[in-house]
């Protein structure tokens, strides 16, 4: 059967991406200019460096069948680890960011839009009027 | 690069390799030999054993084997070391009472990172338990089981309040009655087969697991095919209960505020 080739040919595609994001997070970490900009790049590694690869990992598991019924609890835990980091990923960042804003640590730039601080001018608007 | 930055290179780089020197003619104290030595022989041997059936422990982890069995009692009183210290910090916060604030929804972090707790709330117990459950087999075991599960406390006093627990059910004293449970499972595991032996009247040792040649009782060690490794399931159990309450209530009294601990402490 071809299918499991095919599986495990996807599995180390997404593998790839998910090298080159850790690459591309970690230059960033390095070179981009301030705060902000560097938490995406930290996004960029958490969710392309280590969900992406986690799902490639799993289809490479179920693809080789040497490894008996141990693939599917292979390809089971690597799921499940990729669901929590999707979910807990984001909200870190999110976590971070809003955090770092409300403290006013670092100024917002560049900026195209800041609804947290547009939100805060009229909170403060509705209490002084 | 400035002239002190290669300083501090350089001296990282000398101190580095003067200890490695210092280490390798054995100026730090005797070198440790090469070859496996003859007590990790012997654990690695009778751990899981079932040609020596009066010497082995009948588990797949040699770590927990060594932790609750061969030295089970060096760790029993490991354990009565860690419960005197949160003993030592109730004591400390004697009078202090948890206050009781039911509008919590304003506090907290925000609401997307709140939904995401909830989610992860429900996991991180889960995780626990399969490794504490999972401690006679993996690596793993009560103590860090318990550590894992502490993690929700924390989360849940930084990311809703700290009033979060209280209102749900987990007051200071309601934890201190998990964690005496706990404690009481271990000491009523350690000494199950003296007292069994007392009625049936023969003879038994305190912290026995499997059987010994002159003590014919053991703990299940094999249910169904399932290895449950006798009395490590058992401490395991009890020790994450333990561990995780202790934890709860140190968390639950460090959260209290300093101005009202001191109102308490300094002016009685």
């Amino acid at each position: 059967m071809y299918i499991n080739e095919i599986v495990v040919y996807i599995g180390e595609i997404l593998v790839a991406i998910g090298v080159f994001c850790d690459l591309a997070a970690s230059i960033g970490m390095l070179r981009f200019p301030n705060f902000y900009v560097r938490l995406h790049a930290a996004t960029v590694g958490t969710i392309g460096g280590a969900f992406v690869p986690l799902i490639g990992i799993a289809l490479i598991a179920l693809g080789a069948e040497w490894l008996g019924t141990y693939r599917f609890f292979l390809a089971g835990a690597s799921i499940i680890t990729a669901i929590i980091i999707i979910i807990l990923a984001p909200v870190g960042s999110h976590v971070l960011a809003r955090a770092t804003h409300r403290a006013r640590l670092v100024k917002v730039e560049p900026k195209v839009v800041d609804h947290l601080e547009e939100d805060i001018k009229k909170k403060e608007g509705d209490e002084n009027a | 690069m400035k002239k002190t930055d290669l300083f501090v290179i350089a001296s990282i780089i000398v101190f580095i390799l003067s200890l490695a020197y210092i280490t390798a003619l054995g100026g730090l104290g005797p070198l440790p030999p090469i070859n496996v030595r003859r007590i990790a022989i012997n654990y690695l041997n009778l751990t899981y054993n079932m040609f020596t059936p009066y010497l082995t422990v009948f588990a797949l982890e040699s770590v927990t084997s060594i932790v609750w069995d061969f030295r089970g009692l060096d760790t029993l009183y490991e354990t009565a070391v860690f419960y005197a210290a949160i003993i030592a910090s109730i004591a400390l916060y004697r009078g202090v009472y948890i206050d009781f604030k039911k509008n919590i929804e304003k506090m907290g972090l925000s609401p997307i990172a709140k939904t995401v707790t909830r989610i992860s709330l429900i996991l991180i117990p889960t995780v626990a338990a399969s490794v504490a459950l999972h401690g006679h087999l993996t690596p793993g075991g009560g103590f860090q089981a318990g550590s894992i599960a502490t993690v929700v406390i924390v989360l849940s006093i930084i990311i809703f309040s700290r009033y979060f627990l209280p209102i749900h059910g987990l007051s200071k004293n309601k934890a201190l009655l998990f964690r005496s449970i706990g404690l009481l499972g271990i000491a009523v595991t350690s000494i199950a087969l003296l007292l069994i032996a007392i009625v049936l009247g023969v003879n038994a040792y305190i912290f026995q697991n499997q059987a010994k040649i002159d003590a014919p009782l053991s703990f299940p060690s094999l249910v169904d095919n399932y290895i449950l490794g006798g009395s490590l399931l058992f401490f395991n159990l009890f020790e994450f209960i333990a561990v995780a309450f202790g934890f709860t209530i140190v968390f639950l009294l460090l959260s209290i505020s300093e101005e009202k601990v001191k109102k308490v402490t300094i002016d009685g």
